[in-house]
């Protein structure tokens, strides 16, 4: 007998594939998150060819669909390089590296925002650039970059639903599933999307929070 | 006829014009005195209804501001000309002064331009007329504001410190210009600084202070030592404008 | 493996098509998303407050729903309520329903921006609300906004590439294609890849091109 209506089971499938979901936008930020800023130090110390080919390559990122990274990644590497790549695999490795290439430019641009007098004033202090980097820049970059950066990670919960067509089982996939079963779409996708919703607002709100309290961190209290 | 009665406006805790009367007939050129804050400007804002009224009418013509479809039909037989110009930036000045005969009088395009670059003639920009107002000085701004303004062809012209945002040779060019307008019969309501101009065309002379109207005097008696001269606020306004 | 991108060569043809489908479907959406978008945007910024909220929901609710979910929200959900239309059409809507929630953030900016003299000019020369908008608020709104209106389109090109998930043979479509038929994904999501770059890379300065044309007469003054 084929179930063609909903069941209390469904929500559990639904809990899973948005713990999948988030699960990778988690990982995959936090891989962004540091690879994108250490793109950025590299850029900071002036790394020759190094910083050249991250910025071209981080372009290249930016402005090409996920969908077809992810293709290149799941599809094209496994036939270039002749290694196994399963759809976790090609799913970490491409969303992180569109993460850091977003987190790059917004790194830079923080960074570039702190003005070159006190890059300047603190050499002459006799600070390493190490030092003037967690010191002086460091600080200030971050509090500037935290509203686009929160933004970003928005962005990129919406785009781990591309990993449901390389064959993921998140919250997207789930829908399919139960789309086909049900021939109920507009109850599953609206759930769906509202799901998405509230994960998306929740992320906002968390780091709203986290950008107050950064601010507040960061704000001269006076002598 | 424009007539102003009782009329009150309040921003927030502060009564900007507290029950203001005024008649303006047709033909007649009246200038309002008055220190910074004391209403002037806002009693034109509500003229043309850009400002709600908390008391009081003002009727144009017959017409009441403060009913929507009357305040239509005010707004036909009255032109504004503003302090800080308000052109459309993405027109040019014939397109400026041609867009409120076209749109709300309805006339066709060809005769409406034809008219506008008259009008811009007149003003002395006849060589500017397809320029855009980035493209024009100060003054010559204004007197596109201005060509706007008489292209709708307005029994009452109101003007809101006209040349306050203007240097002193601007100023005298739009000056000489309204000088004209003023001879030929049209009714003015002029809100400005410039006393001694004020004193060479207006037949009326009102004088407001605090959103109280203190004086409304023929031009001649304003300034003699028995009319308005003998109020004393009068008198230390206009020493303080002559010491400047 | 090598890299042999001559093995693309018989399949340009198809290749072609598919990026030609791709421009299609993203014209017809930039038009759509700033038609709407103004709607919005005027909508934002009306004096009814019930008119606001609304728009506002709108634009949330699209910002905060990954396109995926959307797409399939459409073309599994149209035929439900007996709309057949093609994945071609379904996807110009999605497109520009996506896209309108973005335009109308930037012509919104565009219309906040306009000195509130300039509207009691018009208000006082007795122009009616529907020519005060049509001749002079969209007019400026729009030239100042076609740099953010030309970000929306770059997204739009990217975004597109999804729509190759409702079976709709734009240019990702195709490469997939095209791949199983070659055996050489790597090949061909490569050549996507930079594909894609440059042509949002000359959409980009064509944007600047027009920005500047639009805004020859409006240049900022000097005093």
């Amino acid at each position: 007998m084929r179930y063609t209506e909903f069941t209390s089971y469904d929500l559990i499938l639904l809990a899973q594939g948005l713990g999948v979901s988030v699960g990778l936008f988690l990982a995959t930020s936090a891989i962004g998150l540091a690879l994108g800023t250490l793109w950025a130090v590299a850029r900071f110390y002036r790394v020759p060819v190094l910083s050249q080919a991250l910025t071209l390559l981080a372009e290249l990122l930016k402005n090409s669909p996920v969908l077809v990274q992810l293709f290149l990644v799941f599809f094209g590497l496994p036939a270039f390089a002749r290694i196994n790549v399963t759809p976790v695999e090609a799913a970490l490795i491409t969303l992180s590296l569109n993460t850091a290439a977003f987190v790059f430019v917004i790194a830079v641009s923080g960074i570039e925002a702190v003005g070159r007098d006190q890059i300047e004033a603190a050499r002459v202090f006799g600070l390493t650039r190490w030092q003037v980097l967690r010191r002086v820049v460091g600080p200030q970059a971050v509090a500037f970059g935290i509203g686009p950066l929160i933004a970003l990670l928005v962005n990129q919960l919406q785009v781990t639903s591309l990993i449901s067509v390389i064959g993921i089982t998140d919250l997207t996939k789930v829908g399919n599933i139960l789309n086909l079963r049900t021939l109920k779409p507009f109850v599953v996708w609206s759930v769906v999307g509202l799901l998405y919703y509230g994960a998306a607002k929740l992320v906002a709100h968390l780091g709203a929070r986290l950008e107050t309290r950064l601010r507040a961190y960061n704000s001269w209290r006076g002598l | 006829m424009l007539t102003v009665e009782n009329v009150r406006k309040v921003f927030g805790a502060a009564t900007v014009l507290g029950g203001v009367d005024l008649a303006i007939r047709p033909g007649e050129v009246v200038s309002v005195l008055g220190t910074s804050g004391s209403g002037k400007s806002t009693l034109i804002r509500c003229i043309n209804g850009l400002e709600r009224l908390d008391g009081g009418r003002i009727t144009v013509d017959g017409f009441d501001v403060s009913k929507p479809k009357e305040l239509a039909e005010a707004r036909k037989r009255s032109g504004t000309v503003f302090q800080l110009f308000n052109l459309y930036p993405h027109m040019t000045a014939v397109e400026n002064v041609m867009l409120a005969p076209v749109e709300v009088l309805k006339r066709p395009r060809l005769e409406a331009e034809a008219k506008a670059r008259e009008i811009l003639a007149s003003v002395g920009l006849a060589p500017r007329a397809d320029a855009y107002p980035a493209q024009l000085s100060g003054g010559q701004r204004q007197r596109v504001g201005l060509a706007r303004a008489l292209a709708m062809e307005p029994r009452y012209l109101l003007l809101d410190e006209v040349t306050s945002a203007l240097d002193p040779e601007m100023t005298a060019e739009v000056l000489a210009i309204l000088a004209e307008l003023a001879k030929t019969g049209t009714t003015m309501l002029f809100v400005t600084h410039e006393i001694e101009f004020a004193r060479r065309i207006s037949d009326r002379i009102v004088f407001l202070d605090a959103g109280r109207l203190l004086v409304d005097l023929p031009a001649a008696e304003f300034f003699s030592p028995a009319g308005g001269l003998a109020n004393p606020r009068i008198a230390q306004f206009l020493s303080k404008m002559h010491r400047d | 493996m090598q890299l042999d991108l001559s093995v693309l060569l018989p399949h340009a043809d198809v290749l072609w098509r598919g990026a030609f489908l791709s421009a299609e479907v993203c014209v017809l959406a930039i038009v759509g998303s700033t038609v709407l978008g103004a709607l919005i945007a005027i909508a934002r910024t009306a004096s009814s407050r019930w008119l606001r909220a609304l728009a506002y929901a709108y634009v949330d609710l699209f910002r905060n729903v990954p396109f995926l979910v959307q797409l399939f929200f459409l073309y599994y959900g149209l035929p439900e309520i007996g709309i057949y239309i093609d994945a071609f059409t379904t996807g110009v809507v999605a497109l520009s329903i996506s896209g309108g929630a973005f335009a109308s953030d930037a012509i919104r900016s565009g219309i906040l921006a306009i000195e509130p003299g300039i509207l009691e000019a018009a208000e006082v020369s007795g122009l009616p609300r529907r020519v005060i908008f049509t001749r002079i608020v969209l007019p400026i709104a729009l030239r100042t906004s076609v740099r953010p209106l030309g970000s929306v389109l770059v997204n739009l090109i990217l975004t597109s590439s999804i729509l190759s998930a409702i079976t709709l043979n734009e240019l990702t479509g195709t490469g997939r294609i095209v791949a199983s038929d070659t055996f050489r994904p790597f090949e061909v999501y490569a050549v996507l890849l930079v594909a894609y770059a440059a042509l949002t890379w000359a959409v980009s300065a064509g944007v600047n091109l027009l920005h500047r044309r639009l805004n020859r007469g409006m240049a900022q003054d000097v005093a």
